[in-house]
C-alpha cells in the first residue's frame, strides 16, 4: 500500500512539475517582456522630460493652466507627462506580457480574461490616484480655511473630509473593478449614511446647547465688529 | 506704445483734447460732479505757477455711461474733464480692481503724450493744492520718474504695508518707500509709458496681479529717480466686508510673482539708499486706543496648533522651534523677532516659487503668522510715540536687509535644503 502511495505521489508530482514546466516558458517571455517595456518607457520618458524642458513647456503650461500645478505641486508638468509616458510603457508591457504568456501556454482563456480585465484596473488606478489628490487638496484648503476662520475645529473638519473623499473614493474603485458590487454598494451606502445622520442627530440633539452657544459667540463677534476699527491691515 | 486697449471713441476724443501738461486720472468710480466741482476749486487754489499749465482729469466711466470729454463750463481749455470707458472691475477685489483702474490712467495719459500724470484714489483724499503741487513740482520741476506717498498714518494703521510690503520692497530693490503700494502717486510721461505697457495677468491662485510703480522703476529702468512727497491725506478702506486672509493672499501673492519675475534685477541689489523726499511732515496723528492683542494671539496660537503639517513643508526646522517656542510665551512677554519675522516671509517667498504646496495653501497658510506679527509689534509699539514706531519700523527693515543674503543662497540653490 504504501507503495501505491508513493507512485501516487511522484506521479502528482511529476505531473505538477511538467505542468511548471509547460507554464515556465511564458512566466520568463511575460517578465522579459516587462522589463523590455520598463527600460524602453523609463529611456523615453526622459526623452520626453528634456524635451518639453527644452520648449519650455513648464512656464507655458504654468501661464496657460495654472490649477494643475496646484493639484500636483510637487511635481512639475513635465514630469508628469514623463510619469504619464513611462506608466503607459508599463501597462503596454503587461499586456504584451500576458499575450506572451498565451503564447507559451496552452490555456487561452486566462490571458483573454486578463486582457479584458486591464482596462477596470487601470480604470481603478486612476479613480484612486485622482480621489488621494482630491482628499489631500481639499482637506489642507478645508484646515487652512478653517483657521482663518478662528474655528477651533478646524483640524477635526479637515479629517473628516478627507475620511469622506477617500471612502468614496474606495467605493467606487472597488465597484470600477467589480468587486463584491452589492456589498460595496450596501456597506457604503450604510456608511455613508450613518455618518450623515449621526452628524444630524449629534447637531440636532446632542450638540444643542453648543451649537447655541456657538451661534451665539458668532452673534456677539458680529456686534462687537461693527465698533470702528482701531487697526488697519490695509 | 500702452498696453491698454482703449474704445475706438476714446481714442478719437484724446486726438482731439491733445497734449496737455498734467493728467490727473482717478483710479476707480466718482461721481463727476463732485469730482468737477472739486477740481475746479482745488485748481483755482494752485497758485500761478501753474495758471499755463492745462490740465485734463479723467476717471474710468462703464462704456455705456462715458459721455464725451468737455470743456470746464466757466474754465479755459486748460482744464478738460475726460471720462473714459473702462470696464468696471468685479466687487470684492479691492486691489486688483485700483491697480487695474491705475494702469488704465497711466495709459490714457501715455495715450495723451502727458509731461505728468498724477494718480489719486477713488475717495478723492488726495485732491488738494498741496498734494497736487508737491507732485507736480517733483515731476516737472525735479525731474523725478516716479514719486511715491508719504501717508500720514498711525501706529496701527497699514500693518501690512508696515510687515511685509514697504521691508520687502526696500530689501529686494534697494530703494526706501515707505508705502510701496498706493492709492495715489505720480509718474513722468516716460515711467506712464512703462507702467501701463505690463500687462496685468491672472497669477496662479485665481487673482489678478497688482501694479507695483516702484518695482516698475527699478527695474525697468533703474537711473529712473524715485521720490517720496508728504501727504496729510488718510484714506479710509472698508474693511469690514473684507476677508483679511483673502486681501493678503491677493496682496503677498502679487508681490511673491513680482519676486520671481524680477528675480535676476534684485538678485544684484546689496543694501538700500533713501530717496529724496519733498514736502514738510504733517502733525504726527493722535496715538490710537489701545488695542487687544488676544484676539491675533489666539489666530496665531490656533494656526501653530493646525498648520504644523503644513508649515513643516516650508519652514526650516530651527523657524519651527522658534515658533514653537513663541507659543509657550504669556500674552505680555509675546515677542516675535524682527530676523524671525524676516525669515519666515523669504521662506514662503521660495515656497511660492518653488510650488512645495499649492500657492493658494501658501498664502493661507501665511495669515496666522502675519497676526502674530501683528500682535507682537502692536504690543511694542503701543508705548512708543510715532516718532520711536517709525524707528521701529525702520529697524525692522534693515532686519530683512541683514536677512537678504540667506534669501539670496536658498533662492539659488533651493536643494541645498528640503524641509
Amino acid at each position: 500500500m504504501w507503495n501505491q502511495v508513493k507512485q501516487s505521489l511522484q506521479s502528482s508530482m511529476g505531473r505538477a512539475m511538467e505542468s511548471l514546466a509547460r507554464l515556465l516558458p511564458g512566466i520568463l517571455a511575460f517578465i522579459v517582456a516587462l522589463l523590455l517595456f520598463l527600460f524602453i518607457g523609463w529611456i523615453l520618458a526622459w526623452v520626453v522630460r528634456r524635451i518639453l524642458a527644452a520648449v519650455g513647456f513648464d512656464q507655458r503650461m504654468s501661464r496657460s493652466a495654472p490649477t494643475m500645478a496646484d493639484w500636483s505641486p510637487r511635481l512639475t508638468p513635465s514630469q508628469l507627462v514623463g510619469r504619464v509616458v513611462f506608466w503607459c510603457f508599463f501597462t503596454a508591457g503587461v499586456m504584451v506580457g500576458v499575450s506572451a504568456f498565451e503564447a507559451g501556454s496552452t490555456e487561452h482563456v486566462v490571458s483573454g480574461w486578463i486582457l479584458a480585465y486591464v482596462p477596470h484596473i487601470i480604470g481603478a488606478a486612476v479613480l484612486l490616484l485622482a480621489g488621494n489628490v482630491l482628499a489631500r487638496y481639499v482637506s489642507r484648503s478645508v484646515l487652512i480655511a478653517g483657521v482663518n476662520l478662528n474655528l477651533s475645529y478646524a483640524r477635526l473638519l479637515s479629517i473628516g473630509v478627507r475620511w469622506m473623499i477617500l471612502v468614496l473614493t474606495g467605493a467606487m474603485v472597488l465597484d470600477h473593478l467589480d468587486l463584491g458590487s452589492n456589498i460595496v454598494e450596501l456597506g457604503f451606502g450604510i456608511l455613508f449614511g450613518g455618518i450623515v445622520l449621526s452628524l444630524a442627530l449629534a447637531v440636532g440633539l446632542g450638540s444643542r446647547d453648543l451649537v447655541s452657544r456657538s451661534l451665539e459667540r458668532e452673534a456677539s463677534r458680529v456686534v462687537e465688529e461693527q465698533q470702528p476699527e482701531r487697526i488697519h491691515h490695509f | 506704445m500702452a498696453g491698454i486697449e482703449f474704445s475706438e471713441e476714446t481714442r478719437q476724443q484724446a486726438e482731439r483734447i491733445g497734449s496737455p501738461d498734467i493728467v490727473v486720472g482717478v483710479a476707480g468710480p466718482v461721481t463727476p460732479d463732485e469730482l468737477r466741482s472739486r477740481a475746479q476749486s482745488v485748481l483755482g487754489l494752485l497758485g500761478p505757477t501753474f495758471s499755463s499749465l492745462r490740465f485734463v482729469f479723467a476717471w474710468p466711466s462703464p462704456a455705456a455711461e462715458a459721455p464725451a470729454a468737455s470743456l470746464a463750463a466757466d474754465q479755459p481749455a486748460a482744464l478738460t474733464f475726460f471720462p473714459f470707458s473702462f470696464p468696471a472691475h468685479a466687487a470684492g477685489e479691492l486691489w486688483a480692481g485700483v491697480s487695474a483702474q491705475q494702469r488704465a490712467v497711466l495709459g490714457l495719459a501715455s495715450q495723451l503724450n502727458a509731461r505728468c500724470c498724477i494718480v489719486l484714489g477713488p475717495d478723492l483724499a488726495a485732491l488738494q493744492p498741496h498734494p497736487l503741487q508737491l507732485f507736480a513740482y517733483a515731476v516737472l520741476e525735479r525731474q523725478c520718474g516716479l514719486v511715491m506717498p508719504l501717508y500720514n498714518t498711525g501706529k496701527y494703521d497699514g500693518l501690512i504695508n508696515n510687515g511685509i510690503l514697504a521691508p520687502l520692497g526696500r530689501a529686494l530693490y534697494g530703494r526706501r518707500i515707505r508705502f510701496p503700494l498706493a492709492f495715489d502717486f505720480a509718474a513722468s510721461g516716460a515711467m506712464c509709458a512703462r507702467m501701463a505697457r505690463i500687462e496685468s495677468h491672472q497669477n496662479n491662485h485665481g487673482g489678478t496681479s497688482l501694479l507695483w510703480p516702484a518695482t516698475v522703476a527699478a527695474t525697468q529702468s533703474s537711473q529712473t529717480a524715485v521720490g517720496q512727497a508728504h501727504l496729510d491725506v488718510r484714506h479710509q478702506v472698508a474693511s469690514g466686508g473684507l476677508d483679511l486672509s483673502a486681501v493678503l493672499a491677493q496682496i503677498v501673492g502679487s508681490l511673491f510673482q513680482e519676486m520671481e519675475s524680477c528675480a535676476a534685477h534684485w538678485q544684484r541689489v546689496r543694501g538700500s539708499q533713501p530717496v529724496p523726499v519733498w514736502g514738510a511732515a504733517p502733525a504726527e496723528p493722535p496715538d490710537g486706543e489701545t488695542v487687544d492683542t488676544r484676539p491675533m494671539l489666539d489666530s496665531f496660537l490656533l494656526g501653530s496648533r493646525n498648520l504644523d503639517e503644513v508649515w513643516r513643508l516650508v519652514l526650516p526646522p530651527n523657524t519651527l522651534l522658534e515658533l514653537r517656542r513663541l507659543t509657550k510665551l504669556a500674552p505680555e512677554e509675546f515677542r516675535m523677532p524682527d530676523e524671525l519675522w524676516a525669515g519666515i516671509v523669504y521662506d514662503f517667498a521660495l515656497a511660492y516659487r518653488l510650488r512645495t504646496l499649492s500657492r493658494a495653501h501658501v498664502l493661507g497658510a501665511l495669515t496666522p503668522l502675519y497676526l502674530g506679527w501683528v500682535a507682537s509689534y502692536i504690543r511694542e509699539v503701543s508705548t512708543l510715540s510715532h516718532a520711536d514706531a517709525e524707528l521701529r519700523l525702520e529697524q525692522l527693515a534693515r532686519a530683512w536687509e541683514e536677512k537678504k543674503p540667506y534669501l539670496l543662497s536658498r533662492w539659488r540653490w533651493p536643494d541645498r535644503f528640503n524641509p
